[in-house]
């Protein structure tokens, strides 16, 4: 400083520089400045630089002051919850489907502890199923933090803290579990170790960007909203414990089930048994426990009928008084078509349809031809997978060359594989006056539905099919299935197992479907039983009417009364009751 | 003067030093109690939750079944037992009006017919 007030001072400026610059600097170093302003003018420098410091340090601490939270949030967050937090979900009335509780994990720090052998012996004597070796080898490592037990029993957490054993610890993490055990199984999925899903609702949950949620580490909280689904508790319970006793009851390999909403789309309950309990995930991953009703297709039989009954209908080519030739089996190429109930005469539509017969069935696709079958079947969705919110759905198998063969046969439903889902929301858009509407596993409502729907069937054609559904309950294949009082419609379906690339006379598959009640449908109700014996009491027979009708008919009897549908029986006969509206 | 300007300073340094030593600590308290609500309201949910969970596993429709089947003679609803409310009987007609202080007496008078003609009664309208 004082070697530069010696230095020789600047004239004085009257140029451009600005007045204020010249003015600090004779301050500063103008000789003939006043030693006394010089020096006031310095310590007013050094006031306001110190100044500047300090009121940075005090804004800082301001700083510090008002965001106080986000240190205890990071503290609090690693502590927490490891494993994510996930939403409960319930089902339509709230009962609860999965939830999360909070179990604590054991956890060792392998720096921290003193005796190997001994923490050890001491944990494996608390916990039975731990490996004693692993666990050595584990706390002998030089890793800061090692696992050793996920999901321990509060009982044990306190054994273990009693123990006292340095660098062994416990962090609380968040445990799915599903009270209603096997009950929901296919239909919710289940969760791996971390709270991740991997199948079902659970998988489509994350899909929804829970798992991005996680991995920014927000989802820690229970605080999310539940998510309800379409799914009725009381529902599935009654259709799973059905389905159960008619597997049982005629050996059957496998049974499935479908409760669906008509006019939404909703499904109110689906169930495939065998299915398995999602608290225990090694079972889920046994083939046989896939779920049959969206992973599986299946050559569905008879029930396919329907469709190709609608499609004549709806192409105004055919009316319910058409007749077709069933006198003779119907000779294609080296194949003979039979009818199962063999009737030897000309039928109407309605018989056809209350006979099952596949001649007439493959006469009136025939007369339509092989584009226009295939365009409707296509318009019903039936060609295209299906997806919903299920993360695992089937692709149908659909012959490569489709000639008049394939028509015929997938006319009276064999040779096209669907997975039953998918022929589900087929039939919903016959029987509702004619919407296609996806089928989904959440609520929705009939105006949300709608604003989805296309209109691929008149809705005569669907008031005539609905004629004819309620026909075949009153005096077709469909009346082992009805319950008095409900106003049943229903078509039955047999459709022979293929075994060893031919169609096997003894293994078959049966379907059924329902529809509820018949003049102003809400619900339909879909059965699968596949390869069904015959018994004394059915004198033998393994088809459709025998056994998967009837167990629709027990299913209905049982939910019909949760679902509030009334039951009536002043009603008059189909003809006189549907037809006549729809005239 | 001047001593009395810094005497007053002073004591407003110190006065202030103390209060925002209160509430300094005090705003620790709260803190500190906040973070104890949170961890209890954390501890309450947790339970709720398990309750919760554990209250739907013995609500669960599978067990409820086996229950009733064992200790109750209920059956499953049949349609017949459903009936509509247009048919249930009409209530009958009071034949005596409610609060009436001679019930007897308004049982006979409701019992004559003032439009019947006998002997002793004259038709009303005689105009012949």
């Amino acid at each position: 400083m004082s070697a530069q007030t010696i230095q020789p001072a600047s004239p004085p400026a009257t140029g451009l520089i600005s007045a204020r610059r010249r003015l600090v600097h004779r301050l500063l170093y103008g000789r003939n400045v006043d030693r006394g302003a010089k020096a006031r003018a310095r310590v007013l420098l050094a006031i306001m630089v110190f100044a500047a410091v300090y009121a940075v340090v005090a804004l800082r601490l301001v700083m510090f002051a008002l965001v106080p939270e986000s240190h205890a949030v990071r503290r609090t967050g690693s502590q927490d919850a490891v494993a994510t937090a996930r939403p409960d979900i319930v089902d339509r009335n709230g009962q609860i489907l999965a939830t999360d509780v909070r179990m604590p994990s054991l956890f060792g720090e392998p720096r921290k502890i003193i005796d190997v052998d001994e923490a050890t012996e001491l944990l494996t004597a608390v916990l039975p199923d731990l490996e004693s070796a692993e666990v050595r080898e584990r706390l002998g490592s030089r890793r800061g933090f090692v696992w050793l037990k996920r999901e321990i029993k509060p009982q044990q957490q306190q054994q273990i803290h009693r123990l006292g054993i340095p660098g062994i610890g416990f962090l609380p993490e968040n445990k799915r579990v599903y009270p209603n055990g096997a009950e929901v199984s296919h239909l919710i999925g289940l969760v791996n170790i971390d709270n991740q899903g991997i199948a079902g609702m659970e998988k489509w949950l994350d899909g929804r960007g829970l798992a991005d949620l996680h991995r920014a580490g927000f989802a820690t909280d229970r605080e999310q909203k539940p998510i309800a689904l379409a799914v009725d508790l009381r529902v599935q319970h009654a259709l799973r414990d059905e389905l159960v006793a008619a597997a049982e009851k005629f050996k059957a390999k496998a049974a499935a089930g479908l409760v669906i909403d008509v006019n939404t789309g909703e499904i109110l309950s689906m169930v495939s048994v065998p299915d398995y309990d999602p608290n225990n995930p090694r079972e889920a991953n046994d083939p046989t426990r896939i779920n049959r009703l969206s992973t599986g297709v299946f050559e569905l039989g008879s029930t396919f009928k329907a469709l190709t009954i609608a499609m004549a209908l709806d192409s105004g080519k055919v009316t319910l008084n058409s007749t077709f030739d069933a006198r003779v089996p119907l000779r294609y190429g080296r194949f003979n078509i039979h009818d199962y109930h063999a009737q030897h005469r000309v039928m109407t539509v309605p018989e056809i349809f209350t006979y099952s017969s596949n001649i007439g069935t493959a006469r009136m696709a025939l007369a339509l031809g092989v584009e226009h079958h295939k365009w409707f079947l296509r318009k019903l969705g039936q060609l295209d997978r299906l997806r919903t919110e299920l993360p695992e759905s089937a692709e149908p198998l659909v012959p490569k060359h489709w000639g008049e063969l394939n028509t015929v046969t997938i006319a009276f439903g064999h040779g096209l594989s669907v997975a039953p889902l998918q022929a589900a929301m087929g039939i919903n858009a016959l029987v509702n006056g004619g919407y296609l509407i996806p089928p989904t596993f959440m609520k929705r409502t009939q105006q949300e539905a709608r604003a989805l729907a296309t209109q691929v069937i008149k809705p005569e054609t669907s008031d005539k099919m609905r004629y004819l559904l309620r026909l075949n309950a009153e005096k077709g294949s469909a009346t082992k299935a009805d319950v008095k009082g409900y106003y049943i419609g229903g078509k039955t379906g047999t459709a022979e197992k293929v075994i060893g690339g031919r169609y096997s006379k003894t293994k078959v598959l049966t379907t059924f479907t329902a529809i509820l009640p018949a003049d102003k449908p809400r619900y339909q109700i879909f059965i699968i039983l596949d390869e069904p014996q015959g018994l004394k009491e059915t004198f033998g027979f393994s088809t459709s009417g025998w056994n998967a009708g009837p167990t629709a008919g027990k299913v209905i009897a049982r939910i019909a009364p949760m679902l509030g549908i009334e039951p009536r029986f002043d009603l008059p006969p189909a003809d006189r009751l549907i037809l006549a509206k729809g005239q | 003067m001047l001593r009395l300007i810094n005497l007053a300073v002073i004591g407003a340094l110190v006065i202030g030093a103390a209060w925002l030593y209160e509430i300094k600590y005090s705003s620790t308290r709260a803190a500190e109690h906040v973070a104890k609500l949170r961890a209890e309201i954390r501890r309450e949910r947790d339970a709720i939750a398990a309750l919760r969970a554990e209250w739907a596993r013995l609500d669960n429709p599978d067990r409820i079944q086996i229950l009733a089947r064992r200790h109750l003679t209920l059956k499953p609803v049949e349609t017949t037992q459903f009936d509509s409310l247009d048919h249930l009987p009409e209530k009958p007609v009071e034949i005596v009006p409610p609060g009436s202080a001679d019930p007897i007496g308004a049982l006979i008078e409701n019992m004559v017919d003032p439009e019947v003609v006998t002997g002793s009664v004259v038709e009303p309208e005689a105009n012949h």
